[in-house]
């Protein structure tokens, strides 16, 4: 006779365990997990399901802030561990008062940092006159297949999914998901994620892009453009989501594959999402932030241009057998 | 003969829902090894399963799975399909694998979470949520199956150990599973 029961061997049982019932259970779950995957694949944001999960969000927000939070003293933990061991010949009022000081430090610092990073918000929507709202990160991606982080503002706000979302050192990404009171932003470094961008000084545009391995790049730029390490990559305008000129990044390396359309540039991404800080949801743009019919015909001749250098080398390697290896470098 | 306390093991089971939600929610997110990212809802799964099996593993497979669809912006429903199946052929043996047997829970485990990892990054290749098949792998599939199996421990840990010794203690009469 089993008696303690934590184990399902040996002996009848009553109650639960009965194997036999559970194929029918497979069945009809695994259906409608199907089935809901079809649908939201299918249907994309205008899936009901969708409705479902914005709904979740909002209920679940408050679990996110409390982890995020919580959280936050954990990041200097290696150094109270160092203050800990450093402290003990110390005597413990001087000790206690130390610390008490050194917390009230931080805590200031705190603040004057977060002072300093809204004003840099205020200045930032005053020089690109953004029309935009406030708000704060409160959590970062809950699964590893997206880099997403949540805010603590949604459509209840205003807000709605395609609006970009800045810090005040550049944008960090676009809102993908709005529930009533919290938004979900995919970051520029997402392998979803595409902005058109250009280089700041020389106006060469292209497509900047996640990837898996959290690397940025900007695509789509031909090979016969001069870009250079340290170049400032900003928004084009065009797509009319993001605003004109806005920061992204800056270029830190450029390379040049033979036989290549495009250049292979990799960014650094200005704005980090490390700290949950106060991020800038630009809800509309406003005259002028839109790219100019100049820039469209820009873009566009950017790359008819090189596709007709790239079919006329095509056709001259034709020609020249003899010479094909050396056209090829 | 074995009975089996049934409101006690509601009890049980709602508490470890409980853990396990809170833990996806809070805790998942600030604990990263690069893209990488524990699921808690495959732990809750995998201690339903393996202590308990049968019909109810399943289904609490299915909710486990579609409580994470609902927290991240993939397809709905992919997660809920990978951990209903998984769920069945973790509870498929007719005993309680967690019961004093914490490596063999552990490796069952630890094998039931790559195989799901890897079925969820091939899906998200096919549904283009993902573009190369090695970053897929290498920086998000194999950092997120490494932090949920350190996640599975601390529970493998409980239910292996202090559960079987508190029930063969006198603390518990003839409860299976939570």
């Amino acid at each position: 006779m089993a008696y303690t029961g934590l184990g399902r061997s040996g002996g009848p049982t009553i109650g639960q365990n009965s194997k036999g019932g559970s194929g029918r259970q497979l069945i009809v779950c695994c259906a409608a997990s199907l089935v809901m995957f079809t649908a939201s694949c299918r249907m994309g944001s205008s899936s009901p399901l969708e409705a479902v999960r914005s709904a979740f969000t909002v209920v679940t927000t408050p679990v996110r802030y409390i982890g995020a939070t919580v959280s936050v003293p954990f990041q200097g933990l290696g150094n109270v561990f160092a203050n800990l061991t450093s402290d003990q010949e110390s005597l413990s009022d001087l000790k206690a008062e130390n610390e008490r000081l050194q917390a009230r430090n931080a805590e200031l610092e705190e603040s004057e940092q977060t002072a300093k990073r809204l004003q840099d918000l205020l200045n930032l929507k005053d020089s690109y006159s953004l029309q935009s709202t406030g708000a704060r990160i409160i959590s970062a991606s809950t699964d590893s297949w997206s880099s997403t982080v949540t805010i603590n503002s949604g459509s209840a706000s205003g807000l709605t999914v395609g609006m970009p979302v800045m810090a005040s050192n550049g944008v960090i990404g676009q809102i993908v998901e709005c529930g009533a009171t919290s938004s979900t932003v995919r970051l520029l470094t997402d392998e979803n994620s595409s902005v058109s961008a250009m280089i700041q000084s020389s106006r060469a545009q292209g497509m900047l892009k996640g990837s898996a391995t959290g690397q940025v790049t900007l695509d789509m730029i031909a090979s016969d453009q001069e870009v250079s390490v340290g170049d400032v990559v900003v928004t084009s305008g065009l797509g009319g989501v993001f605003p004109k000129g806005l920061p992204l990044g800056k270029v830190t390396n450029v390379e040049k594959a033979a036989g290549s359309l495009y250049l292979q540039i990799t960014v650094e991404i200005f704005a980090g999402t490390e700290n949950f800080e106060e991020v800038l949801v630009i809800t509309s743009l406003t005259e002028g932030q839109e790219a100019t019919a100049e820039d469209i015909s820009d873009a566009d001749a950017q790359d008819t241009s090189k596709v007709v250098s790239s079919t006329s080398d095509a056709a001259a390697d034709d020609t020249t057998d003899a010479d094909a290896s050396t056209d090829g470098e | 003969m074995q009975v089996s306390d049934k409101t006690h093991d509601t009890k049980g089971l709602a508490i470890l829902a409980a853990v396990c939600a809170v833990l996806q929610l809070a805790l998942a997110p600030n604990i990263a090894l690069g893209n990488g990212r524990a699921n808690f809802a495959l732990v809750f799964a995998a201690c339903i399963a393996l202590s308990r099996g049968g019909s109810q593993s399943v289904v609490c497979g299915f909710f486990a799975g579609l409580f994470f669809d609902l927290t991240t912006t993939g397809p709905i429903g992919l997660m809920s399909f990978v951990l209903t199946v998984t769920s069945y052929f973790l509870g498929s043996e007719q005993r309680n694998r967690m019961s004093g047997d914490f490596a063999a829970s552990v490796a069952a485990y630890s094998a039931a979470t790559l195989a799901s990892t890897l079925v969820y990054c091939l899906a998200m290749l096919l549904t283009g949520n993902s573009s190369s098949v090695v970053d897929a792998v290498v920086f998000r599939a194999v950092p997120a199956t490494f932090l949920s199996i350190v996640a599975f421990l601390p529970f493998a840990y409980y239910f292996s150990r202090v559960r079987s010794s508190s029930a063969l203690s006198g603390g518990h009469f003839s409860r299976r599973g939570i």
